[in-house]
């Protein structure tokens, strides 16, 4: 494509996840989990005691890090702190929303297809959700 | 304060401020599209939007056939066996990771900006691995666009039936020293969850790919339409 220019960038970004526990314990097997100096990971676990303010924290966290690509969570997770998953708009790292074993994964709740939705409709998002 | 640091960080909102009773301040906008590339976009964007849906599906199936091997795994260890108070809190590196390419516009703000995402798996085979996802993003670039999931799954294939013996043999290695968190005797049901949140991770990163290209060209379709 005219007018686009390839920018070698990272070569060893890292996934972080906040998601149940299965979850994050089957991605830890397939190698994902990184501990570093601080014994800060780049995971997070929700599980009943966690809190709503922990989940922002750890999201904010998350996708203001330079050395995360991905940023996976569950969907059921996302919606407690909806209105930040939203406003992030940033190509990197990549917020994706995945399904957990009690909440299977919903279109209508999915960042990137709201703000899509706005190319078919003249409706804004927030009404699209009613 | 902090929550308005944090938020103008991730809306990346870098335009310059334009002037718009001078007019030479507006050429900072993109040049209008042809009818045939604006046809093209689309085309890229309904692409894209049915390959980030038919991913996901794939993604539950393939999920919930790792929760069931791992739930299956714990009835046949015990629960005290498998739990996240068992994970290795000491320094380590993630021995799974993503290389980031990002192709750049000439464009004002970042949002024009188009990653590709290649996952890297079980870092110790390092040299094997960066040869692989070299070959993988030379296939994604030809044409310069997304090909659709179907085929990058056959690129993915071809690429995996590429490894020799010695990179089967450190895939094993580095996928046991992962399953011996758990213990050194291990029901082959966590063997089996291990591959499909494996699988898992390879599917993630072609819908990392694909969210890419759908916010790639959503924008170019949008100033288009603003454009109009």
């Amino acid at each position: 494509m005219a007018g686009r220019v390839q920018i070698p960038s990272r070569s060893s970004a890292l996934i972080a996840m906040i998601a149940d526990e299965d979850t994050v314990v089957g991605f830890l097997l397939a190698g994902v989990g990184n501990v570093d100096l601080r014994r800060k990971t780049n995971y997070l676990i929700v599980d009943s005691k966690t809190t709503v303010k922990q989940i922002e924290d750890a999201f904010k966290e998350f996708t203001t890090r330079e050395d995360i690509a991905i940023v996976l969570i569950s969907q059921y997770v996302a919606n407690m702190i909806r209105f930040l998953v939203d406003s992030y708009n940033k190509p990197v790292p990549a917020i994706l929303e995945i399904p957990s074993k009690d909440h299977p994964y919903d279109p209508a709740h999915d960042s990137v297809l709201s703000r899509v939705k706005y190319l078919f409709s003249a409706e804004s998002v927030a009404s699209g959700r009613r | 304060m902090e929550e308005e640091e944090w938020s103008q960080k991730v809306t990346g909102n870098q335009l310059p401020e334009v002037d718009i009773t001078q007019p030479q301040q507006l050429r900072l906008r993109q040049p209008r599209l042809h009818p045939g590339m604006e046809e093209k976009l689309v085309l890229q964007f309904m692409d894209s939007m049915h390959n980030y849906l038919s991913l996901f599906d794939a993604l539950s199936s393939i999920l919930r056939e790792g929760w069931l091997d791992l739930a299956s795994a714990r009835h046949s260890m015990g629960g005290l066996r498998i739990n996240s108070s068992l994970l290795d809190m000491k320094l380590h590196t993630a021995a799974t990771t993503v290389k980031i390419t990002q192709y750049d516009d000439i464009a004002v703000d970042s949002i024009a900006v188009q990653p590709c995402f290649t996952l890297r798996k079980w870092a110790s085979s390092e040299h094997g691995n960066s040869q692989l996802e070299d070959n993988n993003v030379h296939l994604r670039e030809r044409d310069g666009i997304h090909q659709s999931s179907a085929e990058e799954n056959a690129e993915v294939t071809v690429s995996k039936n590429l490894l020799g013996p010695t990179d089967n043999d450190q895939f094993s290695k580095e996928r046991s020293k992962s399953l011996s968190t758990f213990g050194v005797l291990i029901s082959p049901k966590l063997r089996a969850s291990q591959l499909s949140f494996e699988r898992a991770l390879d599917v993630l990163v072609e819908i990392a790919n694909m969210r890419s290209s759908v916010l790639y060209s959503f924008h170019q379709l949008h100033e288009e339409a603003e454009d109009n």
